[in-house]
């Protein structure tokens, strides 16, 4: 790469206010919307009384189930109403919804609605949902459409994803010289984007156009033709940049309801929720148990591990878009390692709470939790250095990985070398009297394959380009790195290159944002971009390129891996159990850096996400109710609760295409919570197998441990 | 939301403002509006009317005497209090308490009068101001009375304040060699509320013999707690063990809930412990510092 | 009612509802750039300042600003470049829905404390929430912005 190229060009637009997003469009004759949410979280609709609403002052129009289109719609499987129909499966789901002519006012007579329910028998948690005699949250779950379970699969399932051998698993454990069985839980938790969920809905004759905080454009226009029985092509998604995704805006959320609503009524409609319904009736996070058992010889080296993950799936399955219904991330925890042995079953339930859906890295925090704090037990039980114990046990070049995949090239051990190093030099200082803990965790990711894609460059007076691209900025840089891809490959200055996101009538397609895709998905459709660009030997007509698998797009590269290990010094208050993290120091492998500021953005957001996974943020519930339904209550990291960030680049690893870029975005949130939580055992001998790590948790720990030390004198 | 057909009077005087507050108990009086407006905005307040005392010069006045004690007219904001170099002269644990309440948008506007009127024991000025013995002075169409601050607070939300009264003032005694601490135990995040905070403040004589000491707790009841045994210190020179005896008696009295930050059994022996931290910090000016404890 | 203020250092006069709140009076006023998310003043995304104090406006009536001084992000990046400049150059943001926030929180400090130390700017921006940067470059433009003013 000639140069680095600096500085991003939203920077002045974000900074000065003059960025526009979904929730500050504004079109002629505007409606907006409220939505009437069920206070309970299970129960049959016995009526629905919308006369005093719909008197009410401005209100353009109350409409319930009986108005909208009764096809449900989902990311896969299609389970999820427009409107409850008949029943309600969680406290917040969409039961009606006013449209009116001020946000104030269609609140006002949302408030009017009276719903009379059957209170139904809920169940709340997961290990309750797949007892037989468990209240049913859906009557028949295997007829929706792309469901993922049979008949028979047992009560209240959204899908069971195994792999490997029980018995082979039972076997090596027998025969191991140490064994760890640990069951590790973590709690919902939800994404935490600024920008709350919006839509913008408007029916222009047979088109419809959309402004959605929805990061997959194509998906969506996908997903509404099919629920809505429409042609894709009259559906126009507009581009526009997001306000945080993390990955709480892949599905189709509130825009099928609003593109009813416009169609209802005639007019443009807007929804723009309240925080409340963000937290409480969007796709938070799986709450998880995990157990863990592991085993190892003498040497230290893995045997076996058995994995039985349980999440909470919440009452619709829809919110999740893999095929098998499943969290991929739970079924790689053990990536990072060579596991002779392994076993792994993930199954997720329904249950009657808030759906849930993906979150960064989805079902990695939870089962990195897990795993990188048995095998933290497991080295303790083999009297080994817990470092040195991963390191023993690490993917070695050439070795296949879990997936069977053989790496391009396998840099754990360099990655985990380069942190434990750093972690040395910290200069992290504890409070007076207060007890000092390391920690460490490893986590590994597999890049993912080329996207199915497509770019447009187009000359410019000027000597500009001006990139048209099928992806939204969400808040990733994706955007910067693009442009810098191109200037890379073009041979220009950065600067003259506008990346503009256009519509989805403006591009052919694109699977969206999200799994750390767009750098390593659009940098092979960028590289033929460039070079075609190139090749027309100067300026003229646009060069559009599509690439991908169905584009020709050449042979599958080799799998690429990244790892990223961390350490976590940690300062414990022994008398009240309150940990201070003093710092986390992350060691990641990197390919070729496209936009150093980014990335290094990408690096710390992702380390400080972790913190809060670890020690902050829980999503709590009461009888079905979230809880925590404000960011009061759900409470973010402010930037003085963060610990010192240090990180060290493993550079000179061997990305995908000729970009050589290895993605970032879901990397750093993933270990932290292991890495705080060993170097909170390694404080006090305690160890915290619940999220989130809190004062009152070691508190009662630590008192356990004298009480057992007193009863053993 | 706020009612839209909402009176809205910013009154100039205080005479004016208890003429209007006098109108019913639809009327209601606000300073910053921190308390006020989250309570409007989510409808747990609709009141015909809104009484703005932000307008009213006397009761902005923040007044240090040449004897020490701190006048502090109702609508002083936090951050004026915080930033007082009287304040921080004098009464370092209040300006520090008072300079970590929420954010700077919270302080900018947030009143010394509002926040003790709000009435959540949770809040960081009450247990300082309790432990400083401070007097409020109210003002209604009956007159003028003092209540002590720890006679204050009846309950959440609920104070001796008649429907028709204001605070016009907070005063802060002078009291010559007493040492003040003020602790807010928060061990998530930074700006939230505490699990539990604590202020105590001892006065001694030349002996070392305790003439005064007071304890407060917060995060522990309905009400920010005053702990009656700490005065049992008074005439003794203490040691570990008789304040570890005033800190049981804290932990003891303390009645708190379960919530976000903490259990009701975690907040209970927070209490004890952080009421030990605090009258520590106040016997021993040389004790190593304690993270979110100031003492002054 | 009617309210007369000063917004972004013009003279207005504006019709509004008594009980509307501030936030959704600018912005209907299409000064977009100021944002509500939480709705409870915790996460700053509607910082606007008033008499050089910032304020939550999503919870601060419209009324109180009758006689005030008034600013958004989009008036101080007007009158303050050097405040743009700083986050342009520090790269303080990610998807930007934080930084008009950020930035009057940053504008709110400059006249508050204008040699504040990196501890006091991480207290005082410990006001605003951000969910993708980490905080290290917006602590940089700040610092920045305060170094050069």
């Amino acid at each position: 790469m000639p140069e680095v190229f600096r500085g991003r060009d939203d920077a002045r637009a974000k900074a000065s206010g003059a960025a526009r997003y979904v929730g500050d469009v504004s079109l002629p004759g505007m409606l907006h919307v409220a939505v009437v949410r069920s206070l309970l979280p299970h129960a049959r609709i016995a009526g629905i009384d919308t006369k005093l609403a719909e008197a009410a002052d401005g209100v353009a129009g109350v409409f319930t189930a009986a108005d909208v289109n009764p096809a449900p719609y989902g990311r896969s499987v299609r389970d999820i109403p427009i409107l409850a129909r008949g029943k309600v499966r969680f406290a917040g789901e969409r039961i009606a919804a006013v449209v009116a002519e001020s946000r104030r006012a269609a609140e006002a007579a949302a408030a009017l609605v009276e719903v009379t329910y059957e209170d139904l028998p809920a169940v709340l948690s997961a290990e309750e949902a797949i007892t037989p005699d468990a209240p049913a949250v859906h009557e028949e779950p295997w007829s929706y459409p792309r469901a993922a379970v049979r008949p028979g699969d047992g009560q209240n399932m959204q899908s069971r994803v195994v792999h490997g051998s029980p018995e082979a698993v039972e076997a090596a454990l027998a025969a191991s010289d140490h064994v760890i069985d640990g069951t590790y839980t973590t709690p919902s938790g939800h994404q935490g984007y600024l920008e709350p969920q919006a839509c913008v809905a408007a029916v222009d004759g047979s088109r419809l156009r959309i402004w959605a905080t929805n990061k997959s454009p194509y998906r969506l226009r996908s997903q509404l033709a099919e629920c809505l029985g429409l042609d894709p092509a009259s559906i126009e998604i507009q581009p526009g940049p997001l306000g945080g995704d993390f990955g709480g805006k892949g599905s189709p959320m509130d825009i099928p309801l609003c593109a009813e609503l416009a169609r209802l009524t005639g007019r443009p409609v807007k929804l723009v929720l309240r925080y409340t319904e963000d937290l409480t009736a969007t796709n938070p996070r799986h709450p998880a148990r995990i157990r863990i058992r592991a085993g190892c010889d003498a040497g230290g080296r893995l045997t076996a591990v058995e994995v039985r993950a349980l999440l909470n799936g919440g009452a619709y399955a829809g919110f999740k878009p893999l095929a098998n219904v499943s969290l991929h991330g739970v079924e790689e925890c053990t990536l990072a390692y060579h596991v002779p042995a392994l076993y792994l079953e993930t199954v997720i339930a329904y249950t009657n709470t808030v759906p849930r859906g993906h979150m960064r890295s989805p079902g990695s925090p939870q089962s990195a939790f897990a795993i990188e704090s048995a095998l933290d037990e497991l080295a303790d039980l083999a009297s080994l250095d817990r470092a040195e114990f991963r390191r023993r046990n690490l993917v070695r070049p050439g070795e296949p990985s879990v997936t069977g995949k053989v790496w391009a090239e396998a840099r754990g051990a360099p990655t985990l070398d380069a942190a434990v190093e750093q972690a040395r030099l910290s200069q992290a200082q504890a409070p007076p009297g207060w007890r000092r803990g390391t920690g460490v965790a490893v986590y590994a990711r597999e890049a993912p394959g080329m996207a199915a894609t497509s770019v447009r460059l187009i000359p410019v007076q000027g000597g500009r380009i001006r990139a048209e691209v099928p992806v939204p900025e969400t808040g990733t840089g994706s955007h910067t790195v693009i442009r810098n891809l191109l200037a890379a490959g073009l041979g220009v200055s950065a600067a003259d290159i506008d990346v503009v996101h256009v519509g989805t009538g403006d591009l052919p397609g694109d699977p969206g944002v999200g799994g750390s895709r767009v750098t390593v998905g659009m940098s092979e459709a960028l590289d033929r971009a460039a070079r075609a660009w190139r090749e027309r030997g100067g300026p003229g007509e646009p060069v559009e390129i599509r690439s991908g698998p169905d584009a020709g797009g050449g042979a599958p590269p080799p799998a690429v891996s990244s790892y990223c290990a961390q350490v976590a010094q940690v300062a414990v208050d022994l008398v009240t159990g309150q940990v201070k993290v003093l710092e986390i120091l992350s060691a990641v492998d990197v390919g070729r850096i496209v936009h150093p500021a980014g990335h290094q953005m990408q690096i710390d957001g992702g380390t400080v996400m972790g913190y809060g996974f670890a020690c902050l943020e829980d999503l709590a519930e009461d009888d079905g109710q979230v809880t925590a339904a404000n960011l009061g209550e759900f409470r973010l990291p402010v930037m003085a609760d963060i610990p010192a960030l240090r990180t060290v680049l493993v550079e000179g690893g061997q990305g995908v295409t000729s970009a050589n870029v290895k993605p970032v975005g879901e990397l750093t949130n993933v270990p932290v919570a292991a890495a705080i939580a060993n170097a909170v055992a390694d404080a006090t001998g305690c160890r915290i197998r619940d999220l989130p790590v809190t004062a009152e948790k070691v508190y009662w720990a630590l008192r356990d441990r004298a009480e057992a030390e007193r009863r053993q004198k | 939301m706020p009612p839209a057909d909402l009176i809205f009077s910013a009154p100039a005087t205080l005479a004016d403002a208890l003429g209007e507050l006098a109108g019913g108990e639809d009327v209601i009086a606000m300073g910053g509006g921190t308390s006020v407006g989250l309570l409007l905005k989510n409808d747990l307040l609709q009141p015909r009317k809104i009484v703005w005392l932000a307008r009213i010069p006397e009761l902005r006045r923040l007044a240090a005497s040449t004897a020490g004690e701190l006048a502090l007219g109702a609508t002083v904001t936090l951050r004026e209090l915080a930033r007082s170099a009287a304040a921080g002269r004098q009464f370092p644990a209040l300006a520090y308490a008072a300079g970590r309440v929420g954010n700077p948008r919270v302080r900018a506007v947030a009143t010394v009068g509002g926040a003790l009127a709000h009435s959540d024991a949770r809040q960081d000025l009450p247990p300082i101001l309790y432990a400083l013995q401070a007097t409020v002075r109210i003002q209604g169409p009956q007159g003028a009375r003092e209540v002590p601050v720890a006679e204050f607070h009846t309950g959440f939300m609920e104070t001796v304040l008649a429907e028709d009264e204001l605070v016009t003032q907070v005063v802060i005694p002078a009291v010559a060699g007493r040492r003040a601490a003020y602790a807010r135990f928060t061990p998530g995040s930074h700006d939230d509320y505490p699990t539990v905070s604590a202020a105590a403040s001892i006065v001694r004589d030349g002996d070392g013999r305790i003439t005064s000491a007071v304890l407060a707790l917060g995060g522990v009841g309905r009400t920010p707690l005053l702990v009656p045994a700490a005065s049992g210190l008074a005439g003794t020179v203490p040691g570990p063990h008789e304040v570890q005896a005033v800190a049981a008696a804290a932990e003891a009295a303390a009645e708190p809930y379960d919530d976000q930050r903490g259990s009701a059994r975690y907040k209970k022996a927070m209490a004890g412990e952080w009421a030990a931290r605090v009258l520590r910090a106040c016997l021993d000016p040389g004790a190593p510092p304690v993270p979110d404890l100031v003492a002054g | 009612m009617k309210l007369s203020f000063t917004l972004n250092g013009e003279e207005v006069e504006v019709a509004a509802e008594t009980g509307a709140l501030l936030v959704d009076l600018i912005r209907d006023l299409g000064l977009t750039g100021t944002k509500e998310a939480c709705g409870v003043g915790v996460c700053g995304l509607c910082t606007v300042l008033v008499d050089d104090l910032p304020v939550s406006s999503c919870l601060y009536l419209a009324a109180c600003v009758d006689g005030a001084d008034v600013w958004t992000v989009e008036g101080l990046a007007r009158r303050e470049p050097g405040l743009i400049q700083a986050f342009a150059e520090h790269e303080g943001m990610q998807c930007g829905i934080c930084t008009p926030g950020q930035v009057v929180a940053a504008a709110a400090l400059a006249r508050e404390n204008p040699g504040a130390t990196e501890a006091e700017i991480r207290e005082h921006q410990a006001g605003n929430l951000c969910r993708c940067t980490g905080y290290q470059t917006i602590a940089a433009s700040v610092e920045a912005y305060l170094a050069a003013r």
